[in-house]
């Protein structure tokens, strides 16, 4: 039981590591926000459903259960606005290059 | 009594029962006092907040009252498909190859609340960010854009969400 807990708080901290580097590697905002709010929030879940499968079915755990509803709630909102900001702003997405351009 | 204040009176009541749901998962304590402190916090706050909460206009059955048994499944449903959104994320961030579009669709969702959830679930699913929701309109960024087709791109995007959330809400 402590191996599988374990494997999702380990799986928490991958996901977390590379949504950091894709934040840094993607060209523009659009782009960076993906990484971020996709990998932020499967981290966030990863290391919840640990802590429950370390604390067992109590009332605790059912806390940790709103929590993460609410984070699954909060979080789309906070990347929402980040990106409808930037689209009103009017900063077009990157696009890859064509093959023509290139030459 | 007119049908407004009827209806004023059902909102109050309706949103006194979701703060209710909310402080006993908080509290998780079944004693008469917590109840009653419970109640009547949330009875005071509906008065002042019922007309947020539910709008004058959102009148049908479904809206106010979803299917509790398919509710409760969904958010397993919707971590399920995080997970996989996540494995694609990672080569994605790995080897750079990404060709990102903006697409703009509808939705035929009728409710308020379906809607807001049809926007975040899309928020968090494979390579795709909801910038904007204008009553039915939605746009949205596609990491691996494979089509601009505004209907096909719409099948694509909302999948199995909207049938689920249109049996949920309306």
């Amino acid at each position: 039981m402590r191996l599988i807990a374990y494997f999702f708080l380990g799986m928490g901290v991958f996901f977390a590591t590379f949504g950091n580097i894709g934040m840094l590697r993607f060209p523009d905002v659009y782009t960076r926000l993906q990484a971020s709010s996709k990998c932020g929030i499967t981290s966030i879940i990863s290391i919840f459903i640990g802590l429950i499968i370390l604390e067992g079915l109590n009332s605790v755990a059912l806390r940790i259960t709103v929590i993460t509803i609410f984070f699954l709630i909060t979080s789309p909102v906070s990347s929402h606005i980040i990106g409808r900001s930037a689209y009103e702003e009017g900063i077009l997405p990157w696009r890859k290059e064509k093959p023509k351009d290139k030459q | 009594m007119d049908i407004h204040q009827k209806w004023r009176i059902i909102r109050i009541l309706l949103t006194t029962g979701y703060l209710i749901i909310g402080w006993l998962v908080f509290t998780g304590n079944f004693s008469p006092f917590s109840l009653s402190i419970g109640f009547l916090f949330s009875f005071i706050i509906a008065v002042f907040t019922y007309d947020i909460f539910i709008e004058k206009e959102e009148v049908a059955r479904r809206a106010l009252l979803p299917r509790i048994s398919l509710l409760l499944i969904y958010p397993f449903f919707l971590i399920f498909k995080i997970y996989l959104a996540s494995f694609k994320m990672v080569p994605a961030v790995l080897t750079e190859k990404i060709d990102p579009r903006i697409v703009h669709f509808r939705t035929r969702l009728k409710s308020d609340m379906a809607r807001v959830l049809l926007a975040n679930s899309i928020t968090l699913t494979p390579g795709t960010l909801t910038l904007d929701l204008n009553n039915d309109h939605l746009i949205v960024h596609w990491l691996n854009a494979k089509t601009i087709h505004s209907h096909y791109a719409g099948k694509l995007i909302k999948g199995y969400f909207e049938i689920w959330l249109k049996k949920i809400w309306i």
